[in-house]
């Protein structure tokens, strides 16, 4: 469990976060998410204290990071790929890591195993992909079997197999009980692994919920139609609350009416149309629309109130 | 590991993962710096060039000394066991360069290639981390440093006694500038990694920590010439408190080791209040 409490970060004038306020809960991959430079990572710092905080706290399972007597048992974290000696070898890298705990070299093997970088073990980590410097970041984080796991974009760089592999081992991790906090900028690899969402956006939380909760405030399902009348169609179904994008030649995504509403109207018209569905909108559509949003804000305050009015 | 996962699975069902087992501890630090400091290649390097030059240039002095003549000999204004101690160190100073080097890399080499945040993840009191570098450099350099000159003793010893000039390692006369020699170049390597981790960067460590041994004091040594009372520091600085160390003239050894020593403090001191306070 990580609890920030009005976590705030300076750097000269420049707030990086913003007084924010979290609980990551245990048992549930937490996806965090923002846009470049909103503070993800100065966050993710702060809770393993490689920054400190200029204002308010955050403790992970009960205490400041630094309390613990064994901090690689209760927290593994992985930052970026370049944590390593690039003159090391994957092997001894992670050996002089269980070094400090005293963590058995069986367990060396173990997460080498586990992350499949056995054949390149002993080669010096200078030379490695980024795939397999992901790949080493999260045998390192795994190494003290933690409690608690932060993820800075664990699948950058990682082949399509790498990917589905860290959303496996995520939720497997969340199943047995640990706390998961993973950040990306793959939306569609999100919607599938996290089961909550803490968005930031300019050093401030813009939504703390679960991933249907988020999808459903922040984004609209659309129509989609296709119909060689779509000019003819597009006139017929204009209206206060109805947008209507022109995505092809023929085909129309329109929000604001039901699949039923259009089907009757166009058939009451007798427009025919070759392709009537609902499409559910995606995280993407969400996200995007949150942090669209959150630079709305900023610009110009009367636009928002009408956004939130409607 | 034997858990399925099952996201309509209620959260209230769902244990929380409570770790088990050692923790941190100074002796597995000290356990860790020394795999950190084996499993680069630069270490061997260094160390093998600091035993190679010792003894090379063991050999080349006692060779030059048993060929000239005899006056040539007392010209250096030394004792037979002076001159022995003299021919088993000289190299020791090439050895001091490599080994500042080495301190600096020690600590900066982390920070160049983010393997610092790993340490500091690990040990997130980050003091702990800082001490057991200090003690494993300190040490294997401590050993090293013996085997150069005790090695350069054992090889210039035959070549030297071609002439006569004799001593015994258990002489005191002998057997404490020796080691008077080793504690300082495993002191600079301490004062090395403490300016590494001040300044953060290798080139930038590597030219303040030479600066210190080999500008220093050409420097403050024209500035005596102008100002006067800058003469009178000169055997405060680093590198003359070391060979008084080993051959007081102006001070006593203690003295003039507890120079040493303050020089040392201050590094490490300012490296790790530093170190504590700045974000990584």
């Amino acid at each position: 469990m990580i609890q920030a409490q009005s976590l705030t970060k300076y750097y000269g004038s420049k707030t990086a976060v913003d007084a924010v306020d979290f609980t990551v809960q245990p048992g549930k991959v937490t996806g965090f998410l923002g846009p470049n430079g909103a503070g993800k990572s100065t966050t993710m710092r702060m809770i393993v204290g490689l920054d400190r905080p200029s204002l308010g706290s955050v403790i992970v399972n009960g205490k400041p990071y630094h309390e613990h007597k064994a901090p690689l048992r209760e927290v593994g974290v992985l930052l970026d790929a370049k944590a390593v000696h690039t003159g090391r070898s994957a092997y001894n890298h992670l050996r002089a890591m269980a070094a400090t705990h005293n963590i058995p070299t069986s367990r060396v093997h173990e997460v080498i195993n586990l992350t499949g970088l056995e054949s390149v073990a002993r080669k010096r980590v200078g030379g490695f992909s980024l795939g397999m410097g992901q790949r080493l970041g999260i045998a390192a984080a795994l190494l003290g079997d933690p409690a608690t796991l932060i993820l800075d974009e664990p699948v950058n760089g990682l082949d399509p197999e790498g990917v589905q592999w860290v959303r496996k081992l995520t939720r497997q991790l969340a199943a047995e009980g640990r706390t998961v906090l993973l950040s990306s900028h793959l939306m569609s690899e999100m919607a599938l692994t996290a089961d909550h969402l803490i968005v930031l956006g300019r050093g401030r939380v813009i939504a703390d919920a679960s991933v249907a909760d988020i999808i459903k405030s922040a984004a609209q399902d659309t129509v989609r139609v296709r119909t060689p009348h779509s000019a003819a169609l597009a006139t017929l179904l204009a209206g206060a609350d109805v947008t209507i994008t022109n995505v092809e030649q023929d085909v129309l995504e329109i929000s604001g009416l039901t699949v039923n509403e259009i089907g009757d109207r166009a058939a009451a018209a007798q427009i025919s149309l070759h392709e009537l569905s609902a499409v559910s909108a995606s995280l993407e559509d969400a996200y995007m629309k949150l942090t669209q949003n959150e630079v709305e804000y900023r610009t110009g305050d009367t636009h928002a109130e009408a956004e939130v009015a409607r | 590991m034997s858990t399925v996962t099952n996201s309509t699975q209620p959260d209230a069902t769902r244990t929380v993962f409570v770790p088990t087992g050692s923790g941190l501890s100074f002796l597995g630090l000290l356990k860790s710096e020394s795999i950190k400091l084996w499993s680069l290649r630069s270490t061997y390097w260094s160390f093998s060039l600091v035993i190679a030059a010792a003894l090379g240039i063991a050999v080349l002095m006692a060779f030059a000394m048993s060929a000239g003549t005899d006056p040539a000999v007392g010209a250096m204004g030394v004792d037979n066991t002076g001159m022995v101690v003299l021919v088993a160190t000289a190299g020791l100073s090439l050895g001091q360069l490599i080994v500042a080097v080495l301190g600096v890399l020690s600590i900066s080499g982390e920070y160049s290639s983010g393997m610092i945040k790993s340490t500091l993840t690990a040990v997130p009191n980050r003091l702990p981390a800082l001490w057991a570098k200090v003690t494993v450099l300190f040490g294997f350099t401590f050993l090293v440093g013996l085997v150069s000159v005790v090695g350069s003793f054992l090889v210039a010893l035959p070549i030297l006694g071609a002439k006569d000039i004799t001593a015994s390692l258990f002489d005191s006369a002998v057997l404490l500038p020796l080691l008077g020699n080793v504690l300082f170049l495993a002191l600079i390597a301490v004062l090395a990694i403490g300016i590494g981790t001040i300044v953060r960067s290798s080139a930038g460590g590597i030219a303040t920590v030479l600066g210190i041994l080999l500008l220093l004091p050409t420097v403050v040594g024209l500035f005596s010439f102008l100002v006067e009372w800058v003469a009178d520091i000169m055997p405060f600085l680093f590198t003359a408190a070391g060979s008084q160390m080993i051959a007081p003239t102006t001070m006593e050894s203690w003295q003039a080791f507890l120079v040493v020593l303050a020089w040392v403090a201050v590094s490490l001191g300012t490296a790790a209040l530093l170190l504590k306070r700045r974000d990584a």
